[in-house]
């Protein structure tokens, strides 16, 4: 007993040194920007100049939005999955399977929306695997999301070699964009209203999971189970019952954000990490950066994503750093985000088996 | 008999009862996941188009591809055909033998890692990092010794490039986790895919051998490499390199069960909150451990570059994630490192004799290296099934070994 209040001491001593190392990162962020701007208005013709050319420019806001989409997704569903006490560490797993589906199914049926209900439906039952062997099973949470990424990313490759012959699909139909009319032709912000079906399912996902968690009580029941399984428990609400019911509403927002990231390509890529190329990790990082709140892992996805965008213009504007290089820095900031928030405060119980007394 | 005496034998007893288990889940989940390999064999069968006379039947449906022959070539033709005569040591056994050595120091990276309650999955970062600083490393010395004087000496100095290298990278994210407080299954992942950018701009740049279209280092000399020992050289297999990964089995188990390091490892790993208590320096055992872990995952890329490669080139095979399978399968047991790390040789060795007798693709081994981590994740789903099977015959005989050992409650 002793020793959970001494955890508890220390938890409220770090608050401060998490908001604050938050607090630096944003600032250190805003900084940059504001140099960049300055800068690049003052001395249009240096590096800093095509810095905020790249910044200001309006596809580079549709391309964050866009890749946006996959890991924001997946943030989300990782936030259900963990606030309630699992640890999925196998999103990348369920964005990969969905990935794959999507583009098989509408391949098969010639609709884009049936191939992304396809998508979901996969990743879905991948997720359901994965809640029975973590839930029912009691296997360590750490090791089967592992297992849940390694299966997909064996089993999309081996179905595109076996139903197309190779480890890439053909290409199929994409959705195409939705243009807001007027809104549309706004400079720079003009491109959240002229973007794929896809970003307004984000921003939509994103306001509807903050709602569920805030406003409702199937919210507060996932809170309590990751928080505080016993209290829930007592209170007559099935922890087992939740947990199935946050793991599966992961499964389908990261299967959106699977089936969304081939279909809005078109393709299924299946070489080495495939095309989902680490996006389900970044996701775990956004939402911890983000603190477990659907906006602010929303909000920092973007950053990642608005970095993944830069880099694509700065290659094409070739300031002179290599190609291979500038593909690494999402990688490499998203170590140092980690490094700089350190150890956020997980749920309570995540991590560990919920026994209810009864057999 | 005093409540310490009876804890004490209970103790043992399920000290006794989880070794059993602990085997008997891992066969138990090997078997499940071939049985659901040939499942997906079956549906890809389905899915895929042959001509009638290729077909094979079951139940009286036609599938293009035939699990049973699947798995007649998975393994007997992994170990080059045993009783179809003919067989010969420079065969398929090498390649699986081969596979074998490199999955013996991936799979003991993780074990190590794990045995210290650490995830990690940067085994496959760590070898390619090991990988090319030993080709660089050996191209740069290789100019100032030749002949088997050369390889005497060249090859010991490749592995320890490769260990030092191997070893720093691993200590990044120990670094990372035990003063940033930063997970080390993300910081890992991530360092693979920096790993991966990081060598494929320096093979394709500065270090590029200028006559390959392939971005590959030079080649190195025949004389540092490993010579072929009893097996045909054509294969890419050296007696010499397995034998180093029975002698780093047998090291890896010493130190974990006999030295002062290995008990904080081991103690760290199961009760970190104890273990600091009890005067261990958690911060340093795990810098220390994700090092030494790193440096068997450099070590590997080291043999992979002077055994099989004798080069560096991109696109290094997923060796140090088919370590994790092979550690879970051995309970990250190093001796059980041993045996799993053979079995899944088999498996990855099989699929390209499977590839060549059917047209079933090679990515299977990889569906399978998921599964077998999963089942063996599970291991209440093996002692329900246990229980159903004893209860149905006798009693159960020691209940208390049949339970979790304290893992349920906190």
């Amino acid at each position: 007993m002793s020793e959970a209040t001494a955890g508890s001491a220390d938890a409220d001593e770090s608050v401060l040194e998490r908001y604050s190392s938050r607090v630096l990162v944003a600032g250190v962020t805003l900084a940059a920007l504001a140099l960049f701007l300055v800068g690049g208005w003052l001395f249009p013709d240096t590096i800093l100049g095509t810095f905020a050319d790249v910044l200001t420019s309006r596809n580079t806001l549709s391309a964050a939005l866009r890749l946006s989409v996959p890991i924001a997704f997946a943030a989300l569903g990782g936030i259900f999955s963990e606030k309630s006490g699992v640890i999925n560490i196998g999103l990348e797993g369920l964005l990969i399977i969905s990935a794959f589906t999507a583009i098989y199914v509408t391949y098969l049926t010639g609709n884009v929306w049936i191939g992304f209900g396809g998508g979901v439906v996969a990743s879905v039952l991948l997720a359901l695997l994965f809640a029975v062997v973590t839930i029912e099973f009691r296997a360590d949470q750490i090791i089967a999301g592992l297992a849940v990424w390694l299966i997909a990313l064996g089993l999309a490759p081996f179905a595109s070699q076996v139903i197309f012959g190779g480890p890439n699909t053909p290409t199929v139909a994409t959705p195409g964009a939705i243009s807001v009319p007027v809104l549309a032709d706004i400079p720079f912000f003009g491109a959240l209203f002229s973007a794929s079906p896809s970003v307004y399912l984000l921003f939509l996902a994103v306001g509807l999971s903050w709602y569920v968690f805030e406003r409702t009580t199937f919210g507060r029941w996932v809170r309590a189970s990751g928080e505080n399984p016993k209290a829930l428990d007592t209170a007559g609400v099935s922890v087992t019952r939740v947990r199935y019911a946050a793991v599966l509403i992961s499964g389908v927002l990261s299967g959106m954000g699977g089936a969304a990231l081939s279909l809005d390509l078109g393709q299924f890529t299946g070489n080495g990490p495939t095309m989902v190329n680490g996006k389900g990790f970044i996701a775990i990082v956004a939402y911890l950066f983000g603190n477990y709140n659907p906006v602010g892992a929303f909000l920092s996805t973007l950053l990642f994503a608005g970095l993944d965008a830069m880099q694509t213009y700065l290659q094409l504007q070739g300031i002179g750093v290599p190609r291979q290089l500038i593909r690494i820095t999402p990688f490499v900031v998203v170590i140092v985000v980690l490094a700089l928030v350190g150890r956020t405060r997980i749920p309570e119980a995540a991590g560990d088996h919920y026994e209810s007394g009864e057999e | 008999m005093s409540v310490r005496d009876r804890a004490r034998d209970v103790l043992e007893r399920l000290a006794i009862a989880s070794a059993t288990e602990r085997i008997l889940i891992s066969t138990a989940a090997l078997v499940l996941s071939i049985l659901v390999g040939a499942v997906l064999v079956l549906v890809a069968g389905r899915m895929t188009a042959c001509t009638a006379n290729e077909a094979v039947y079951y139940f009286g449906t036609g599938f293009c591809y035939d699990p049973v022959l699947v798995f007649d070539r998975l393994f007997l033709g992994a170990l080059g055909d045993p009783f179809s005569g003919g067989w010969s040591p420079g065969g398929q056994f090498s390649i699986t033998l081969r596979e074998t050595t490199l999955l013996l120091f991936t799979g003991l990276s993780v074990a190590l890692a794990f045995r210290a309650g650490i995830f990690n999955i940067g085994t496959q970062g760590q070898m390619v990092v090991g990988a090319l600083a030993t080709a660089l490393g050996v191209l740069w010395v290789s100019p100032l010794v030749s002949g088997v004087v050369g390889t005497v000496l060249l090859i010991p100095f490749g592995i320890l490039v490769g260990a030092v290298f191997g070893g720093l990278y691993g200590a990044i994210p120990g670094l990372l986790k035990a003063y940033a407080d930063a997970n080390e299954v993300i910081t890992t992942i991530m360092l693979n895919f920096i790993a991966t950018g990081v060598t494929l701009y320096l093979v394709s740049g500065v270090f590029k051998d200028p006559n390959s279209p392939a971005n590959q280092t030079v080649p190195l000399p025949e004389y540092a490499q490993f010579p072929a020992v009893l097996f045909g050289g054509r294969q890419d297999f050296s007696l010499i390199a397995l034998a180093f990964g029975l002698v780093a089995i047998g090291g890896l188990y010493y130190l974990l069960e006999h030295t002062a390091f290995g008990y904080d490892v081991r103690t760290s790993g199961i009760q970190p909150d104890a273990a600091e208590y009890g005067g261990v320096d958690a911060a340093k055992t795990i810098v220390s451990s994700l090092t030494l872990s790193g440096a068997l995952g450099g070590i590997a890329g080291a043999m992979y570059v002077m055994m099989v490669l004798g080069t560096f080139q991109t696109g290094v095979p997923d060796y140090g994630f088919d370590g994790i399978t092979v550690s879970i399968l051995a309970g990250n047991n190093p001796i059980g490192v041993g045996v799993a790390a053979l079995l899944f040789g088999v498996l990855k060795s099989g699929t390209t004799v499977v590839q060549f007798a059917t047209d079933v693709p090679p990515q299977l081994v990889g569906v399978l290296r998921g599964l077998i981590i999963l089942f063996v994740a599970m291991p209440e789903f093996f002692r329900l099934i246990g229980k159903r099977v004893t209860d149905a015959g006798e009693k159960a005989v020691a209940t208390d070994g049949g339970r979790p050992g304290g893992e349920s409650d906190e």
